[in-house]
């Protein structure tokens, strides 16, 4: 009997956990990524690594960050799997740091931990502001140590084209296609584990890398697999605006000191404090986007009238500021020009993460057997809002769950995909063969894919971000039918056999519709506010009718079907959700 | 020269290049200044130099292996090199350049001066004195390369020192370096003057 | 923001372009609408927005490598009138007209300003950057490390591999096989780490091997260039002094390789 092989997507820190752990377990890896690995958009993650290691003497432990963590969902999340996550938070930070991440430290030379959003505790682990490149690095290295020793294959610049599912529908590998050559192959793969990251270019700017289209996710939903809780896009409070891409700055900004405020009546006004005693600044996102966005939207009361509030570190110690968050300092410096050491920074919510994503069972195993998901492209770990700082560790928590879990589904196999015939792969490969050509035939229309793109992500953040109203929704998804027409007439404005970014682009642009799709309907039909999803007329949680999960099915008309499914609530009972009193 | 052993051979070519080559160019330069002095204190310093015990031997390893190996390997780095000045124009982008620049040009130059000199006496027995000096530089244009040959050599030297001093380890942080950067100079400076007035002496 | 005929401001941007490894290159020039706070990315989306060379030429969009455009993932170097650097942090304020954009060609060159910087990852491979530890179970905590010493191994940490300090370097060329600074600079890195230097003498090794430290000429331009910031030269000179030791210990022998 052949060799078994795992095939891993994307190549973020989901991916290379996964990568890592099954290349441990001395199963044979195949690592696609776009991009090489090391320019992945973990890079982009600033403040740090939940994980209750409790050296503080503040008392912390997994389960009041299991508390936090699901209160901060707002309930949404299965709690198993929450529980779990946290429980292994402690183990996953110590790993890091033998891997020699440059974690930040205390005078007596252990880990430091700051403060973040939506807890009373120092819990986040931190590498200055760049924590999830250096998690990523660290990653990276040691896979780059296991491709040295023979267990692991890399192809980057290679896009996912597709699962390759076989007559009883179990996955037995993929087809990609290299972006250079653009040869399209089909790789034979016992297991495949999805780690392809969020889908937030669908929103046109947003604090997402360029390669977050979603598309990867988008085709597994399109050939069968449930996404859940689609609707669930996080709004970050904090973003720079600009022209090409809204540059994030961490919610450690505030979890070392920084305060957000405006001018009312002449003076400053800390509105977060006021109105949050208790968390102040360090409301959980979802909160804290919609106090800024009524300040300058409703109230008409950002600085210069302009859509912007005030994140002010100038008070701060500089040096400490340099030692604490020189990444994002600097970020802000080169962008916008001005020293947050003197000025206080000018930010607006931007769209950051989905929670919402590919449906997992608790193995982390998609609704297709043998395609597993891990990492943001999964929904299983932050319900309605995550909180900050969970995102690395719900990443590389979920690598940790999915490799050994591919391993061990792999074993039971009683027959590997060396042996299978080859008649499915190259059909596989025909089948993606003629879409490609399709789609290089392109060439007389009169739609641009960009600006096409720039329209789905005008609308998108215009209807479907903090304050959604179903009017407003409707009319999206009608407007996505229109954008799903017009796709056809795209001129691609280039022939080329060669690395064609354009092609690759328009073929993203369709998966991106089917995907916007499913946030849209998702949010739709959520007649009742939580977490980050807020429906001014529906402004309360309604337990009785949606503490659910949204499950999307694809459909070929890209509206999804959406049917609901009980969330696992056995190990905290949902109560009420309101940071403006003490600790919860 | 097999690649794996590169790493050696450049620290060979940093190290002669400072011993013998650099010492034996600071006591030629003040042998060489010994002519201000007038002919007869240079003759007799020369005679002093061609009466050493083994000469030959001395001569072949303390001049001729070293200074080869180091300037064709030396030739052999300078054309390695794709120079970006056009690019950085920062100092030590400069003195990289010139290092390579007067490197190539003296490999020129010293092939010429040891033409001129020591095989003169090898060839035609002539005997190496201020005259036989004096006879070259009453050329103005012959002056002008001489000049510009030992001004070449003592910053090729001043700078190589610098080098010497990064790549053997032992000035590591930016301060170190830039303060070793004006001693260098300053030694460039001094070594140029004792260089330029001792070839400004043979012209009498 | 309007000239004196009234007219919107403009930007005219020239591209060296090349359509595959073995094609000629050509200049193209472009003219795109000014808005404030436009980077050379944004530059290059209104191009391939409406792929049209100034004189009115119908021409393909231009291809170049970008991801997170907040100058930390490294893909978007490219050299921008004259100095190479990333694209995503290169204001067009700050810029003299026309923008003049080349592709790094110190790497193969994929198509236009798409450069291939596998060589790179390669030499980290050699290079053995990565702490060699015994596998990812739960093994307790790591090492204590100093503050002080963790913020400047942390910006040694910072290198993104965006091929920046390759191309500025003149010894990094197609006559020599010099890996460059930035996998030096990385070597430091793990040779610092307690538990990385536990194969430090590997790595002195591996870079005083073919392509290695030897190959640096001291132009000092990487530290010029270096979008982050990282003391490269401070770490080659580091390397240098290690590498010295580590001769002689090779030479002579030594019970102490790793201490």
């Amino acid at each position: 009997m052949a060799k078994s092989k795992l095939l891993v997507v994307g190549g973020g820190l989901a991916g290379l956990m996964t990568t890592m752990k099954a290349a441990e377990m001395g199963t044979e890896v195949e690592l696609f990524s776009l991009v090489p690995v090391k320019r992945s958009h973990s890079v982009c993650a600033q403040g740090g690594m939940n994980g209750a290691v409790n050296t503080k003497g503040e008392g912390d432990s997994p389960w009041i960050h299991f508390d936090d963590t699901v209160y901060g969902g707002d309930f949404l999340a299965n709690q198993p799997p929450v529980k779990a996550m946290c429980e292994a938070a402690p183990g996953i930070i110590h790993l890091l740091d033998r891997m020699g991440v440059m974690f930040n430290r205390t005078p007596e030379g252990l880990l430091d931990f700051r403060r973040f959003g939506g807890t009373m505790h120092h819990r986040t682990a931190f590498a200055g502001a760049t924590t999830g490149q250096q998690l990523l690095y660290a990653l990276d290295e040691q896979v780059r140590k296991w491709e040295v020793e023979g267990l692991v294959t890399k192809f980057e610049g290679w896009e996912f084209l597709g699962l390759v599912i076989d007559e009883d529908g179990v996955c037995k590998g993929i087809k990609a296609q290299n972006l250079s050559t653009h040869e399209i192959r089909a790789f034979r793969g016992d297991a495949v584990v999805m780690a392809t990251g969020g889908p937030g270019i669908i929103f046109g700017k947003s604090t997402n890398s360029m390669i977050n289209t979603g598309s990867a996710a988008s085709i597994v939903y399109q050939q069968g697999a449930k996404y859940g809780n689609g609707e669930m896009i996080q709004i970050h409070p904090t973003a720079i605006p600009g022209d090409d891409k809204l540059r994030l700055m961490s919610e450690s900004a505030r979890g070392e000191g920084g305060r957000i405020w405006t001018y009312k009546d002449g003076k400053p006004w800390y509105f977060l404090e006021e109105k949050y005693p208790a968390y102040g600044n360090l409301v959980p996102r979802d909160v804290a986007t919609r106090e800024i966005f009524d300040v300058c939207i409703n109230q008409k009361l950002g600085i210069n009238g302009e859509n912007v509030v005030y994140l002010d570190l100038s008070h701060k110690d500089p040096h400490e500021l340099d030692v604490k968050l020189g990444g994002i300092i600097e970020i802000y410096q080169k962008f916008v020009g001005d020293d947050p050491h003197k000025v206080p920074m000018k930010i607006f919510p931007a769209v950051h993460y989905s929670m919402g994503g590919l449906w997992v069972d608790y193995e982390q195993q998609t609704s297709i057997p043998g395609c597993f998901a891990a990492g943001e492209c999964d929904y299983s770990q932050h319900g309605g809002n995550r909180l900050g700082a969970n995102s690395l560790l719900s990443a590389i928590y979920g690598g940790t769950v999915a490799g050994p879990n591919a391993v061990k589904y792999i074993k039971g196999l009683d027959k590997h995909v060396e042996d299978l015939p080859s008649k499915m792969y190259d059909e596989a490969v025909r089948e993606e063969q003629a879409k490609w050509d399709e789609v290089l035939k392109m060439d007389s229309g009169n739609e641009n894919a960009y600006l096409l793109h720039k329209e789905l992500g005008e609308i998108m953040t215009k209807n479907v971000t903090v304050v959604r109203y179903n009017k407003d929704l409707q009319h999206t998804l009608d407007k996505l039918a229109e954008f799903k027409e017009r796709w056809n007439n795209i001129n691609i404005n280039d022939t080329a056999k060669w690395s064609n970014q354009g092609v690759q682009f328009t073929r993203q642009l369709r998966n991106m519709f089917a995907l916007a799709n499913v946030i849209t309907k998702g949010a739709l039909l959520r007649n009742e506010s939580r977490g980050a999803h807020y429906k001014p007329d529906f402004p309360e949680r309604d337990d009785e009718n949606f503490l659910k999960t949204t499950i999307a099915k694809f459909t070929p008309s890209f509206e999804p079907e959406i049917t609901y499914e009980a969330v696992d609530c056995s190990m905290i009972k949902p109560r009420k959700r309101d940071y403006t009193g003490g600790a919860h | 020269m097999a690649k794996e052993q590169e790493f050696y051979w450049r620290r060979l070519h940093s190290l002669l290049g400072l011993i013998p080559i650099g010492l034996f160019l600071t006591v030629h330069l003040f042998i060489n200044f010994s002519a201000t002095k007038g002919a007869e204190t240079f003759n007799k310093f020369s005679e002093g130099m061609e009466s050493l015990p083994f000469l030959g031997i001395i001569e072949w390893v303390v001049i001729y292996i070293p200074l080869l190996f180091h300037a064709i390997y030396g030739v052999y780095i300078a054309f390695t090199a794709k120079p970006n000045l056009n690019r950085f124009g920062t100092t030590r982008n400069w003195f990289f350049v010139l290092q390579r620049f007067t490197g190539i040009f003296l490999v020129i130059f010293i092939a010429w001066h040891i033409w001129q000199t020591r095989l003169q006496k090898t060839i035609a027995d002539a005997t190496i004195d201020y005259n036989l000096m004096s006879d070259v530089v009453t050329s103005t244009g012959m002056l002008i390369f001489y000049i510009v040959g030992i001004i070449a050599a003592t910053f090729h030297l001043s700078n190589g020192l610098w080098s010497f001093l990064v790549s053997w380890g032992i000035t590591q942080s930016p301060k170190s370096q830039k303060v070793v950067t004006w001693i260098t100079m300053i030694i460039f400076v001094l070594l140029s003057v004792v260089g330029v007035m001792a070839i400004l002496a043979f012209r009498g | 923001m309007h000239t004196n005929h009234g007219r919107s401001k403009t930007i005219v941007v020239k591209i060296k372009r090349q359509d595959g490894p073995d094609a000629t290159p050509r200049w193209e020039e472009f003219e795109v609408p000014y808005r404030p706070n436009m980077n050379v990315i944004s530059v290059l989306m209104k191009v391939r927005e409406n792929p049209v060379t100034r004189d009115g030429k119908k021409t393909t969009p231009v291809a170049w490598n970008m991801n997170c455009l907040e100058e930390v993932c490294g893909a978007c170097s490219m050299v921008i009138n004259g100095r190479p650097r990333q694209s995503c942090s290169a204001l067009v304020d700050q810029l003299t007209q026309p923008l003049s954009l080349e592709p790094m060609s110190t790497f193969p060159i994929v198509r236009d300003l798409q450069v291939d910087r596998s060589r790179m990852f390669d030499s980290l491979k050699k290079v053995k950057a990565w702490v060699p530890i015994d596998g990812s179970y739960d093994l307790g905590e790591g090492p204590r490390l100093p503050e002080r010493k963790r913020e400047w191994a942390y910006e040694l940490s910072k290198c993104m591999t965006c091929g920046v300090c390759l191309e500025s370097c003149p010894n990094v060329n197609d006559h020599s096989s010099f890996m460059g600074p930035a996998p030096l600079s990385q070597a430091r890195l793990f040779n610092t780490h307690p538990t990385g230097a536990m194969i430090k003498d590997e790595r002195l090794n591996a870079i005083m091997g073919d392509g290695g430290l030897a190959n640096c000429g001291n132009s000092q331009n990487c530290v010029q260039a270096c979008p982050k910031g990282i003391p490269l030269t401070t770490s080659i000179a580091s390397l240098n002094r290690a590498a010295t030791v580590q001769m002689f210990k090779n030479f002579f022998g030594s019970d102490h390789m790793v201490d």
